[in-house]
Order: C-alpha cells, then structure tokens, then sequence
C-alpha cells in the first residue's frame, strides 16, 4: 500500500472479516439507508445497489485502515521492546512474596 | 415612498418579462435508471474482486517474507 513501507510488508495481513471492516461497512449500509429515509423511500428495500456499493466501499477502506493499524502498533512494540532491553535496570522483575508472608494472624474480637 | 409602497407597485409589473427555454418533469421513480444500476453492482464487483486479490498477494508475501511454506 501507499503508506505502509517495505517493512510492514512482512506483517500477517489481517482477514477479509475484520473489526474495521465490519464496521466502516456497517456504517455504509446505514448510511444508504439514511439516504433512502430521508427521500421518503423504504429504507430496506430500495436502492439495494446503493446499499450494496457503499456497504462495500466501507469494506475495503476497512481492511486497509486495519493493515495501517497492524503496522503501527507493530512499530510501537518493537520500540518498546528495543527501549526494555536498552535499559534493563528499570524493569527488574518485582520479587513475588506469597500470601502466606503478607497476612497478619487473625485475632478475633468478640 | 415607504417600502412596502415600493412593493406594492411590482405586482402591477408584467409578470413574464423573459422567457426561458429550460423544461422540467417531475423524476419518474418506477422505471429504475439501468445504467447507474449496473455502475454501481459493477463497481461493488470490482472493489470485491481487488480486495480478495489484495489480501492473497499479501499473505503471499508474507509467507515469502518470513520463509513459511
């Protein structure tokens, strides 16, 4: 794609059903039945081939924006990777203490 | 005069100083336009059509990529 770089390209690609997808061609449909509502037309079932034709044109701008999406969150978890091993010192493993050692002995009060 | 005076008067003016050549009907709804039917069936065919060929040449490519298969 335009805007995705050579090195998105080694990503797993996202399925043709997808969140995005599925929404933004949801929003379609909803938006051609809007238009039918307005102009006084059954919302449902007139202009099946405007509800079909923006159904789908959301479809397809959803699969792209969830590949864009892939490849950011993507590029900001190799950074933070990168950043952890960098700096080591600052994400030491906290030492775990049980539940055993923490709780005070039960003194109950009647 | 007042305006409304000034008003008045134009009802008494010709109505039809000009003529036009432009008509105008009323859109017939029953008969469908065939031709922006079949545009837009046909274009949802092709974005249909795109995105599957998209989506298998980028899981080629991944595969390529990261040498699966």
């Amino acid at each position: 794609m335009g805007w995705i770089p050579d090195e998105g390209k080694g990503l797993p690609p996202p399925g043709v059903v997808n969140r995005n997808s599925i929404w933004l061609g949801g929003m379609g449909w909803c938006a051609a039945m809007l238009h039918n509502a307005i102009k006084h037309r059954p919302p449902l079932k007139s202009g099946v081939h405007r509800q079909v034709l923006l159904t789908t044109i959301g479809w397809f701008l959803g699969y792209h924006v969830t590949k864009y999406e892939n490849y950011v969150h993507a590029k900001l978890d190799r950074e933070m990777n990168e950043y952890m091993k960098l700096h080591p010192d600052r994400f030491a493993p906290k030492e775990k203490k049980t539940f055993a050692e923490i709780v005070e002995p039960f003194i109950p009060v009647r | 005069m007042s305006a409304t005076g000034f008003l008045a008067r134009s009802l008494f003016v010709h109505r039809v100083g000009s003529r036009s050549v432009f008509t105008s009907s009323k859109r017939d709804t029953n008969s469908p336009n065939w031709l922006r039917v079949g545009l837009a069936f046909g274009s949802s065919v092709f974005l249909w059509s795109l995105l599957f060929k998209q989506h298998s040449g980028d899981v080629l490519e991944y595969k390529l990529r990261n040498n699966i298969d």
